[in-house]
């Protein structure tokens, strides 16, 4: 079955600034989305009301027609930080996700491998450069097999290596999960097909299909 | 719920190990009490005030402030590369946190409590004889819950505003009446005297309960982002 997002008049106030002002579009499984917008466009802040990080002023996020219902560890997200803990090493970062996700540990090693982490499984994330935390943020996402990922600013920090390693990601996830990027550079995701949406002035505009 | 209980354990058990990973943390914290015990100790020895009538007093003030640190210093660690908004969304259930980290904030504040305790018991010269062993150690585990409780509730209210020194001002005023409990009841353990003794441990018992059960309904809210 395709799951259905649908996002209706979505508004969030932050302090006394309306950031969003009625943002209304839908995606279905298999849809990726390129987010784009002005500095303090509200992309972020749109991402955390998907990742149900923040609640909404006004208007709502449905998940197959109900409102938040999307359930329990099914959404992974890539954010600008990469999420991890410092004094844990590359190995306790993920076994500590896989644990609560309820994920076998068996999966951990081939993310890792693919992500060419496994030479650091041992080394404290502290230590990792930042295009490495930003994989191992990426491999904690794949890990839990989500049906929803929000990407904000993926390609930060990423060497052209890393950069191809996200878009095979992304072109993985294409037939199972509705995947959304925010991105100021959406030329590094091309050969992959998305739909352009562009957020202005606290709204949502299409902006054709790549 | 086994799902609940099972990551309540593995929150838990993740924070005790980062906490082992910064022990030089926990040992300037124990150091800190040392002093602290040993400063007020040796100022009362001057006076003509009998320094087992203290040790109760001196005992809390050098857990509460060791419960700030220890707090203070979970929450840290979880909002460093905002690796609390990943935790959140493994969760679903917010209260799992609380639960998680009120357990290993409480570990530690026992740990500290049964190093702390010897070390105020020869400073302040007190005897060992007709102490009431149980009631205690009910002050100092059940005191140190509570200060956890409302230790950790209070740090992840604050933890998501900028300002976090908030702590101290938002944490005195919930924990007076506990204060005033656990340090009677630590004070009739001491002397030994148990008349008396059972409303003020039925009063630790109450708010221990309080706030143990009051994240159920408000950590959801608390960590609104």
């Amino acid at each position: 079955m395709r799951d259905r997002l649908e996002i209706k008049n979505l508004s969030k106030k932050l302090g006394s600034r309306m950031v969003l002002r009625g943002v209304s579009f839908s995606a279905e499984t298999g849809d990726l989305i390129v987010l784009t917008g002005e500095n303090g466009s509200g992309k972020t802040t749109m991402l955390r009301l998907l990742a149900g990080l923040s609640r909404p002023t006004g208007g709502a996020v449905l998940w197959n027609g109900s409102p938040y219902g999307i359930e329990h560890g099914s959404i992974g997200y890539v954010a600008h930080q990469p999420m991890l803990y410092d004094n844990l090493t590359v190995w306790e970062n993920m076994q500590f996700f896989a644990n609560l996700y309820d994920r076998p540990l068996t999966a951990i090693e081939g993310l890792l491998r693919r992500m060419g982490l496994w030479v650091f499984r041992h080394e404290l994330a502290e230590i990792l450069s930042r295009g490495m935390q930003q994989r191992l943020a990426l491999a904690r996402v794949l890990l839990m097999d989500p049906k929803l990922i929000l990407y904000d600013e993926p390609f930060t920090g990423l060497d052209s290596a890393g950069q191809e390693l996200l878009r095979e990601a992304l072109a993985g996830q294409k037939q199972k999960t509705i995947q959304i990027v925010v991105s100021h550079t959406p030329h590094l995701m091309a050969g992959l097909s998305f739909r352009h949406l562009k957020l202005a002035d606290g709204k949502a505009h299409w902006g054709g299909v790549s | 719920m086994n799902g609940y209980l099972r990551n309540i354990k593995v929150v838990y058990f993740r924070d005790l190990k980062q906490e082992l990973r910064g022990l030089d943390e926990f040992l300037s914290m124990v150091v800190f009490g040392v002093m602290l015990v040993f400063i007020t100790s040796f100022a009362f020895q001057l006076t003509d005030v009998d320094t087992s009538r203290i040790l109760p007093a001196v005992l809390w003030v050098t857990i509460f402030f060791a419960s700030e640190l220890a707090v203070q210093r979970s929450f840290a660690r979880e909002k460093e590369r905002n690796a609390i908004d990943a935790l959140l969304m493994a969760l679903g259930d917010k209260s799992v946190l609380f639960y998680a980290k009120a357990l290993a904030n409480f570990t530690i504040l026992l740990v500290f409590g049964v190093i702390i305790l010897p070390v105020l018991w020869i400073f302040c010269d007190v005897s060992l004889r007709g102490v009431n062993l149980w009631l205690l150690v009910f002050s100092l585990v059940w005191g140190s819950w509570g200060l956890a409780a409302v230790g950790t509730m209070l740090t992840a209210m604050t933890v998501q505003l900028p300002n976090s020194r908030l702590l101290p001002i938002l944490m005195f005023p919930l924990l007076i009446p506990l204060f005033i409990a656990v340090v009677r009841c630590t004070d009739l353990a001491i002397l030994g005297v148990t008349e008396g003794a059972l409303g003020w441990v039925y009063f630790v018992s109450v708010y221990d309960l309080l706030f143990s059960l009051l994240p159920l309904i408000l950590f959801e809210f608390v960590l609104e982002g």
